[in-house]
């Protein structure tokens, strides 16, 4: 298990090194970042300072692995827009869009599987139908178009809710299904593939057949089995979460990491991007390799793979 | 089709909802207000959005304070100023003003602040707004001198808006970074809280001097909301959640004030839009190059139907490169009609009789860009097209990287052609004419103090742009706002939201 | 049960079992007939559009579609905000659509599938490095990369279907990478090999046929994928530039009348996901007729 632990952990940082590379090479070959520290008022001969000063004038290679040291050091730089610590805008914005994701991971996750079962309980029934449809629907809906009729619904007319902002939890109660209902479809169909399978194997119609109880089949040794792979998918879909965030947290004015990402890619603000790169992929991944963990100590056979 | 259902029963119940309204806005005394962007900082001098100008208005003064109405220079930190000579002013500054933290208002401060910005190592921006004086005196405790480095005749200006007082103590102790999250200032309202980027709360000072052209604030409490999407910011209105909204969209403006339920109000600005064309041949040899060529754009773009039928309100077409209230813009320049047959022809004579195909730029306004595309294309004129945000586009144009693009700028509200005219036609980064006569005569009225000599000049550089045609006045941009029914407010045309003039009803 | 499905000996061949399935297969007839008309549609295009989707009329703005009182039998499905006919330019986004979903599919399937053929069937190295290549794609954010080619290459219908291309392709490697696996392990693999038949003949001639099944279902779910994910740039600006009548584009260029003119964007959405429903719906039907037991 050691071992295995070891070996998972090393691949995933040399997974987020190289997604943190790339992303820096995308990021300045999308933009010049002499122009864009120097800002709007600067003359030609500024730009040229502020290069060689900064050292942008060297490979990329070079200027990355600079950047990396700092970065591991806990100095992500100033941010070109706001002038502050691009560790400080994040660590203030990050909460926020974790919030949010965390809830609506666990909101798709509690309206999916326990519609994964009934429906594979009940192959070709009408939950089933349902269901299906549900997931396609909820894969074909533009998530602006969704948030913004709840919006109209829930708080212009029914006043049941907050329109947008972050100060209470009722805040947070919209985009939380916004953000979810995306995830839900793939969790849903992946748990109702799974029990299916379970549930026609043989040390289930053995349990049956030993007279326990349908929800302890169902649920202690049907369900056990059959998470495993929703457990690596929900991990996965959470890290598109954090993607997926830029539309809800423009929407709700949520001001968190999402929303941050999105403005500062517009405002050719590279410090504080290639923080939140960073930020999220060591976050995908480290979800990535607890998920791994998890699936090794729920079943044995994936450890010795 | 079940969506097309649930649709019509959602404008039913949007409708219902909006009639139910209950505007907390008034019942505790505090305009709630939306913006659709985050600020960089709310210091004065470290932000160059028009949000950013709002604000400072709230919250700083000015030695002088330009009437709206007017256009007049009235005193409001100083009491009253003297050019001792071209170069040199002096001011009288006003006694018994206390700023919000308690520090008194004198000359200190004054120097302080002047000196402060003006060096370029605090990196002061617009760095314009900031580096045309070379010193600052103090006379007396109430009395400063101002050593300008040469002629700069929108001094008063600048003296009367963005230059403002800041207290001199708790500058030097906190600097910029301290500010941005704890302003402090003499003016009507002072800052309660800041949540940088997201939401800043306002209250009135009521310890504000009385004398102020300004006037003291009717309202009590503003909270200004960064909200970036522009239905959520007409879901909030309707749901009651915030009072007044501006840069609505002219189609929904109008849709908005045919339901009747909010006061909406439309207002020019200083912004205007405009063509820029590679006359000198920066970016490449192209037919831009060609007088003939950029005379048939000015021909075949339909100004007017744009106007009407896009940019509406109190828009119109502008036929010199400036606003015209702006002092030294004049309409009395070349103009040019809608003719799409005359464009045709002097394409042809140019050599262009099959029409030719071009890169063009744009940052916003996607839909007016499409529609002078259009017109492009029916006089032959092909264009690859790329919309890029702002900060690109800027780049990429500044670089010489773009032979014909369209553009606005709004002069940062200064009423002075030096602020647009000379921006773009004396030589610099966005410059692609370069032409010798335009940068001689905008350096006669960017430098001279005679207002007759500055108009003469203007007009000189103004005609021979328009008749050249390196770059093509489009049409004046109007702003609409939409607000609660509890409020009166009144926009101005420098398109500077005047909380402190606003009321409840 | 035609009696021409059924043999001499009463068992029913592989051929009439198949399309005993298509026929109880409901859900997949639909959505073969909704694709099916898309394609026509797209295809007899410039026949059946009322006018040119791209003649702009600034004195014809925003009308409204036929069903509201302010709405006439000319703009049977309304105009845009820039006086273009509506049902014209659905007409040709159907085109747009379905190229970016066929387009990006089979872009990415075909850079997935070799990737997660080679890792199936040479294991080793060679899976370490595809399995490592899927994780980073994973972990990147689509936005980025979408916007980075923007900004370097500028928008168009060809970037924007070659960047989708280059993002979904890890499905495909996934799925095709433990297709392969399984077939791998199969006894008439090893009987070409023992034969002595060459590598890249045994890829050919014994596992492709085997995998395309999957294959199939997969392309169909990405393609679908590519074109919401089209939707979804176009949102942020990054997808299809306009004039181009892309769905997608039209989506986003109704957002801003959304709580005043709701059809600008209930009839493209309404195309939108009737096509991905079908989409899907075929998808379903060909896993569920050629190989029940991988229902997914």
């Amino acid at each position: 298990m050691i071992y295995y632990t070891i070996k998972r952990l090393g691949l995933a940082l040399l997974v987020a090194l190289t997604v943190s590379f790339i992303s820096f090479g995308l990021l300045y070959l999308s933009s010049d970042p002499a122009i864009a520290m120097a800002g709007e008022t600067a003359s030609d001969a500024d730009i040229e300072a502020i290069r060689k000063l900064y050292g942008f004038d060297r490979p990329i290679l070079v200027q990355y692995f600079d950047w990396l040291q700092r970065a591991m050091g806990g100095d992500l730089g100033k941010s070109y827009y706001f002038r502050t610590d691009v560790s400080a805008l994040i660590g203030e914005r990050l909460p926020t869009t974790m919030t949010l994701g965390v809830c609506a991971i666990t909101f798709a996750i509690v309206l999916s599987v326990p519609l994964g079962v009934a429906a594979a309980i009940r192959p070709n029934s009408l939950v089933d139908r349902v269901a299906l449809f549900l997931s396609v629907m909820g894969q074909a809906l533009p998530s602006f178009w969704f948030a913004l009729m709840l919006i109209v619904f829930l708080s212009v007319n029914l006043r049941l809710l907050p329109t947008s902002g972050s100060d209470t939890w009722l805040h947070f109660v919209m985009p939380t299904v916004v953000l979810g209902y995306y995830a839900a479809p793939a969790i849903m169909r992946l748990t109702r593939t799974g029990m299916l399978e379970v549930l026609s194997t043989d040390y289930i119609r053995t349990a049956r057949a030993k007279g326990l109880r349908p929800w302890v089949v169902l649920f202690k040794h049907a369900l056990r089995n059959a998470i495993i792979p929703v457990v690596s998918l929900a991990a996965v879909q959470f890290g598109f979460m954090l993607g997926g965030s830029i539309v809800v947290e423009t929407i709700f004015a949520l001001h968190g990491a999402g929303f941050l990402a999105w403005e500062s890619i517009t405002r050719n603000d590279l410090p504080t991007v290639q923080g939140l790169i960073l930020v999220f992929s060591l976050f995908y991944i480290v979800l990535t390799f607890f998920a791994d963990l998890l699936n090794a100590w729920l079943d044995p056979r994936i450890r010795i793979n | 089709m079940k969506r097309q259902f649930l649709l019509t029963i959602t404008s039913m119940a949007l409708a219902a909802g909006i009639s139910g309204v209950a505007h907390a806005g008034k019942s505790d005394d505090t305009l709630n207000v939306a913006i659709d962007r985050e600020l960089e900082s709310v210091d004065n001098y470290y932000n160059t959005a028009r949000e950013g100008i709002v604000i400072s208005r709230m919250v700083w003064d000015a030695l002088l304070y330009r009437d709206p109405a007017t256009n007049e220079y009235l005193p409001n930190l100083a009491t009253s100023y003297k050019w001792v000579d071209s170069t040199t002013l002096e001011f009288d500054l006003r006694q018994g003003v206390t700023f919000h933290n308690g520090e008194k208002f004198d000359a200190d401060d004054v120097v302080y602040t002047l000196d402060y910005v003006s060096d370029p190592n605090n990196g002061a921006k617009p760095a314009r707004n900031v580096n045309w004086w070379e010193s600052t005196e103090k006379l007396g405790d109430y009395k400063v001198r101002l050593n300008l480095k040469k002629e700069f005749p929108a001094a008063l200006e600048f003296l009367s808006g963005p230059i403002v007082m800041y207290p001199n103590e708790y500058y030097a102790e906190v600097g910029p970074e301290g500010m941005a999250l704890k302003p402090v200032g003499t003016g009507p309202y002072a800052v309660t809280s800041v949540e940088p980027g997201k939401r800043y709360k306002f209250k009135r000072y009521d310890g504000y001097h009385s004398s102020s052209p300004k006037g003291q604030a009717s309202i009590g409490n503003v909270v200004i909301r960064t909200i970036a999407e522009s239905n959520t910011q007409l879901a909030e209105l309707f749901s009651g959640g915030i009072d007044w909204i501006w840069k609505v969209k002219p189609d929904q403006a109008e849709r908005i004030e045919a339901q009747g339920q909010f006061t909406v109000k439309n207002s020019s600005t200083m912004r205007i839009g405009y063509l820029n064309f590679d006359a000198m041949g920066r970016h490449s040899k192209n037919p831009m190059n060609d007088v003939r060529v950029r005379r048939a754009i000015a021909h075949a773009i339909d100004r007017e139907g744009i106007v009407n039928a896009l940019v509406k309100g109190e828009s119109m077409v502008v036929h010199s490169l400036c606003f015209p209230s702006q002092f030294g813009c004049t309409q009395d320049v070349p103009k040019y009609d809608y003719n799409p047959e005359k464009a045709k022809q002097l394409l042809a004579e140019a050599g262009y009789a099959d029409g030719f195909e071009i890169p063009f730029l744009a940052y916003r306004n996607r839909d007016y860009a499409e529609a002078m595309i259009n017109n492009l294309n029916a006089v032959g004129i092909k264009t690859n097209f790329e919309y890029l945000k702002y900060a690109a586009f800027r780049d990429k144009v500044q670089d010489g990287g773009s032979p014909f693009n369209f553009g606005t700028w709004g002069s940062y509200s200064i009423n002075d052609v030096s602020a647009i005219t000379s921006h773009f036609q004396s030589g610099g980064k966005d410059d692609y004419s370069k032409d010798a006569e335009v940068i001689k005569q905008l350096g006669i009225g960017d430098s001279s103090v005679d207002p007759t000599v500055r108009k003469d000049a203007y007009k000189a550089a103004l005609s021979r742009i328009s008749g050249e045609v390196f770059m093509f006045p489009l049409w004046s941009y109007n702003t609409w706002y939409a607000f609660s029914k509890e409020v009166d407010f009144n926009p101005t045309p420098d398109e500077i939201p005047r909380f402190f003039t606003a009321k409840w009803l | 049960m035609a009696s021409s499905d059924t043999q001499p000996n009463g068992a029913t061949s592989v051929y009439g079992l198949m399309k005993k399935r298509v026929r109880g297969h409901q859900g997949m007839i639909i959505g073969s007939l909704i694709v099916l008309s898309v394609l026509l549609i797209a295809l007899l295009a410039p026949l059946i559009a009322p006018h040119d989707p791209y003649q702009q009329d600034l004195l014809k703005r925003l009308i409204p579609p036929v069903w509201d009182s302010r709405g006439s039998w000319e703009h049977i499905l309304g105009t845009d905000h820039l006086g273009r006919d509506y049902l014209s330019r659905l007409i040709y986004g159907a085109r747009i659509s379905l190229l970016i979903g066929i387009g990006a599919a089979l872009i990415s399937g075909i850079i997935g599938t070799i990737m997660g053929v080679m890792a199936g069937y040479f294991g080793g190295r060679v899976d370490m490095i595809v399995t490592f290549m899927i994780t980073v794609r994973l972990s990147m954010p689509v936005v980025l990369v979408a916007l980075a080619v923007v900004a370097i290459v500028g928008g168009s219908l060809q970037v924007v279907i070659t960047v989708l291309g280059l993002l979904l392709w890890d499905r495909f490697a996934v799925v095709m990478r433990s297709s392969t696996l399984q077939i791998r392990s199969m006894d008439y693999v090893a009987a070409a090999r023992a034969v002595g038949c060459s590598t890249s003949r045994v890829l050919v001639t014994e596992v492709m046929p085997n995998v395309v099944n999957n294959l199939i279902v997969i392309a169909t779910i990405e393609i679908a994928h590519a074109i919401i994910l089209e939707a979804a740039l176009s949102f942020l600006g990054l997808g299809v530039q306009p004039p181009l009548p892309s769905w997608g584009l039209m989506v986003s260029e109704g957002k801003d009348m959304m709580l005043f003119e709701a059809w600008l964007i209930t009839i493209p959405g309404v195309a939108l996901f009737l096509l991905v429903l079908a989409i899907n719906l075929m998808g379903d039907g060909v896993r569920d007729i050629t190989a029940p037991e991988n229902r997914n």
